[in-house]
């Protein structure tokens, strides 16, 4: 409850950011609520059943493409609904065959299938002769940030309710032993799937936002593997165990990008890589599992 | 149809399979022994390849040289990787608990870091020199020193693994750990050395890998994660910790891609790679050339 | 009608016959007892009869339905469930967790909070775990473990629960508890039993009829009074 609260005072205070008038930080929460969305859609398949999905960029780059294509034809809400649909259509539609693949398998398979549907569509892309695709008339960008933050909040309330669920308790019996749920009466193969296409769906209309507010679409980008390597990243450093956990670790490297990436992005990526050997060594449980620590010996 | 007949051809699928079979065998070693993904594998043969063009711009010495250079300095990281993180993490219960995903974000850090480094160093732009890049012609094939060299290099280092695997005395202890980690332990065999020799290894292959790709590629900080995705896509085909059917699958790798690519176009080889990958984990996620073990 | 039915049930695992046309029916409200030396093919029958393994010939009814090809979640939620001889508890749950994602998807399919709270007390108070049940249940001893399976079992409303050996390691004063449990569980709540263990005397006093294989066969059927008569069980199990 506690947490609720001053999660609404957080979502209210980034809200009225705009108001500062000054673009740059309404563009740093549009980023902060980004991968709050994209982390917290991830734990709802892999914190909960422990399948690491390494593949999560498919979803995003899926909802850019439906995107930027129904751009133009139809009101922009309705393209971000369609990017939704059209990733957990997709989730839905491979989930079953993916989901038999376990362990560190399933890893890398998520990955293989991201760079293939990355691939084929830079292949279509320049078989059309396209060469990346702008769009000129955008939403500005309080209306993107505000989506944005819509969505973060929706991905924490689904993240929330899943681990208070019945669904949530099946999902973590999978997670600790397939066989012994199947044994006890969970339709294990039922709820992985639904598992697989829930994480998709928000990523699916985050790509279509993130696409709005660069205005440009390039496949390569769209679908870029370092946007799935980040989410699991954000997730672990902040903890898999809570709601909370990969609302810190967005929130805690997200900053971080922000004060060094601009202006030294390769001590950025070394200072990245060596805090996530750091974290996992000596911080198991994430930033999340430090601030009970902290809390606890007060 | 003539160009597929043709030995030129041949000879370009046989030097990218080589190669191909000698990046993958250094990941399945560390996957054998250790049962960790190690997704900075392609970075190590980009250090390996700096070490070669540093070598080469710096002393002026030759690959067939800093070939052991580029070996020792991979293996010496595998020993830093193994020392300072993976024994930590493989000791500490809870770490080890759930350690795929971390030594997944280990090794993703690694690469970061080693990514990095080099691009501070060396700066991003790329970079090459010139090494036997003279062209001889033999039997009507036409090839430059450099991928003849690769090919030779890469067999011989390939081939001779597999042979000092199966008749050596620490051969067979590996291979003991590799398919019986904890029955290996009880019969004696020191499980720590044989991981840590076998890290080492394992790096140090990459590291030759990326001394024969500087001699006849433009070198990168960022040109690693490709080769990761083909030794990732070759070990899979042969199956995890499948030393032997391993280097097979690299070299079938290699005559898919390059007869691949000569009837479609340049345009699909990473479609082809990629549905590769993901069609054998989904069919035969035990590996193409193993024997069915899955229960 | 006999609550379970099965009928020529054979397994084969490559060349090894585990199962050779095996056929016995359990009646509601029975505890039935099975036998056999070590890889006679007990668990293999369970299973079979609970859907991890597909038979390679023969059937199984349950409560009148064919059962043969469903999920074991399916035969689970249609009211039976079995335990495991090397024990799976959700290591990283607690007691009350593993045996509350039970009561949530078993055959009751409990979805008001009070019944799913009733079930899961119910079965740990059956199973002596009251008092560990914060505890995960990785922190239990072997035998913890092993009533563990059975609480799991029990929560999940099934009619019919098929426990595996689930007495190996307890000491004779809690096997006698366990005898107790169960026999009060069957008379109580109408639970049917099909049980395997080693410890033939505990099997003898509670099972009503015992089936003994071996090597995958059928080789005697009957009350534990005809059993302990019989010259082809007492050379299998005494040379
Ligand atoms: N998945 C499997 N694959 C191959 N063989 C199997 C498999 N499961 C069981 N077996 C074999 O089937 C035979 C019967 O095994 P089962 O476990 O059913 O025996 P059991 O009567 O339960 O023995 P125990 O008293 O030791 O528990 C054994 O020879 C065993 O090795
Ligand atoms: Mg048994």
């Amino acid at each position: 409850m506690k947490g609720l609260i001053l999660g609404l005072v957080c979502v209210a205070g980034a809200a009225a950011v705009p108001m500062l008038g000054n673009p740059y930080y309404t563009g740093v929460i549009f980023q902060l609520a980004m991968w709050i969305a994209l982390a917290q859609s991830w734990s709802m398949l892999s914190a909960t059943t422990g399948y690491l999905s390494l593949g999560h960029a498919v979803f995003y780059g899926i909802g850019a493409y439906v995107c930027v294509l129904l751009t133009g034809s139809v009101p922009f809400a309705v393209t971000l609904i369609a990017g939704a649909l059209a990733a957990g259509i997709f989730a839905a539609a491979i989930g079953l065959p993916v989901l038999r693949v376990r362990g560190p398998y399933f890893v890398i398979l998520t990955y293989g299938l991201s760079e293939l549907v990355r691939h084929v569509v830079m292949r279509i892309e320049s078989a059309l002769g396209s060469f990346g695709r702008m769009i000129f008339i955008v939403p500005p960008i309080e209306v993107l940030m505000w989506c944005m933050l819509g969505l973060a909040t929706l991905a924490c309330l689904g993240a929330w309710a899943i681990r208070h669920s019945t669904f949530g308790a099946g999902l973590s019996a999978i997670r600790e032993d397939e066989v012994a749920a199947e044994t006890v009466g969970v339709p294990v193969t039922r709820l992985k799937l639904l598992a697989f296409v829930a994480s998709a769906i928000i990523p699916g209309a985050v790509g279509g936002l993130a696409l709005l507010r660069t205005s440009y679409f390039e496949p390569g980008q769209a679908f870029d593997p370092v946007i799935s390597f980040t989410i699991v990243t954000m997730a672990l450093v902040g903890g898999t165990e809570t709601v909370r956990g990969p609302i810190l670790g967005a929130v805690a490297l997200t900053l971080l990008s922000e004060l060094l990436w601009s202006n030294l992005p390769q001590l950025y990526m070394v200072v990245l890589g060596s805090t996530l050997i750091g974290f996992i060594l000596f911080v198991p449980r994430g930033v999340s599992g430090l601030v009970d620590q902290i809390a606890g010996r007060r | 149809m003539d160009t597929l007949l043709s030995g030129q051809l041949l000879f370009a699928a046989l030097v990218s399979g080589s190669l191909y079979a000698l990046v993958a065998l250094g990941l399945n070693l560390v996957y054998g022994t250790l049962r960790l993904l190690n997704i900075a594998h392609g970075d190590l043969v980009m250090i390996g390849a700096y070490t070669a063009f540093g070598a080469f711009s710096l002393f002026h010495l030759p690959p067939v040289i800093s070939v052991f250079l580029a070996a020792a300095v991979c293996a010496g990281l595998g020993w830093a990787v193994y020392e300072g993180l993976f024994r930590r993490l493989l000791a500490n219960p809870t770490l080890a608990k759930r350690v795929e995903a971390n030594s997944l974000i280990l090794f993703y850090g690694i690469s970061v870091i080693l990514q990095n480094v080099v691009a501070m160093t060396f700066t991003a732009s790329s970079r090459g020199y010139q090494y036997l890049d003279t062209v001889i012609t033999w039997g009507g094939v036409s090839m430059t020193g450099n991928r003849l060299l690769t090919l030779i290099v890469a067999s011989a280092v390939c081939f001779g693994t597999l042979l000092f695997l199966r008749h050596t005395l620490f051969g067979w202890s590996l291979r003991a750990v590799i398919e019986r980690r904890e029955a290996a332990q009880v019969v004696g065999v020191n499980l720590n050395r044989v991981q840590l020799i076998t890290i080492c290894a394992g790096f140090a292959a990459a590291g030759v890998a990326g001394t024969l790709v500087s001699m006849t590629e433009q070198i990168t900080p960022f040109m690693g994660f490709p080769f990761t995705i083909v030794a990732f896509v070759v070990i899979i085909v042969g199956g995890l910790g499948n030393i032997g059917a391993g280097v097979l699958a690299g070299f079938c790798l290699g005559l898919v891609e390059t007869y691949g690519i000569a009837l479609t176009s340049p345009g699909y080889r990473s479609i082809l790679i990629y549905g590769l990958f993901v069609a054998v984990l989904l069919i035969r996620p035990e590996g193409v050339f193993s024997k069915a073990v899955r229960s | 009608m006999a609550l379970l039915d099965v009928k020529n049930v054979t397994k084969q695992f490559g060349g090894l016959k585990a199962l050779s046309d095996v056929s016995m029916t359990v009646e509601a409200g029975e505890i039935f007892g099975l036998m056999g030396a070590n890889g006679a093919g007990k668990t293999t029958l369970f299973s079979v009869i609970a859907g991890h393994v597909p038979p390679t010939a023969g059937e199984v009814h349950f409560d009148g339905r064919r059962i043969t090809g469903a999920s074991p979640s399916r035969i689970c939620r249609a009211g039976l469930c079995r335990t495991f001889q090397i024990v799976r508890p959700f290591g990283g749950l607690t007691v009350a967790e593993n045996v509350r994602v039970a009561a949530l998807y078993g055959a009751g399919g409990r979805q008001d909070r009070a019944a799913v709270a009733r079930a899961v007390d119910d079965a740990l108070e059956a199973v002596g775990l009251a008092d560990r049940r914060e505890i995960l249940a990785s922190g239990l001893t072997l035998s913890g473990q092993k009533r563990l399976e059975i609480a799991r079992a029990l929560a999940t409303g099934a009619r019919l629960v098929m426990l595996d050996e689930v007495m190996a390691g307890l000491n004779p004063t809690e096997i006698a508890a366990m005898l107790e449990t169960l026999a009060d569980l069957r008379n109580r709540r109408g639970l049917t039993f099909v049980i395997v263990e080693h410890v033939i005397g505990a099997l003898m006093t509670l099972s009503d009829r015992i089936l003994v294989l071996d090597h995958g066969e059928r080789i005697a059927f009957g009350t534990p009074d005809e059993i302990g008569r019989d010259a082809k069980v007492a050379e299998v199990y005494f040379g």
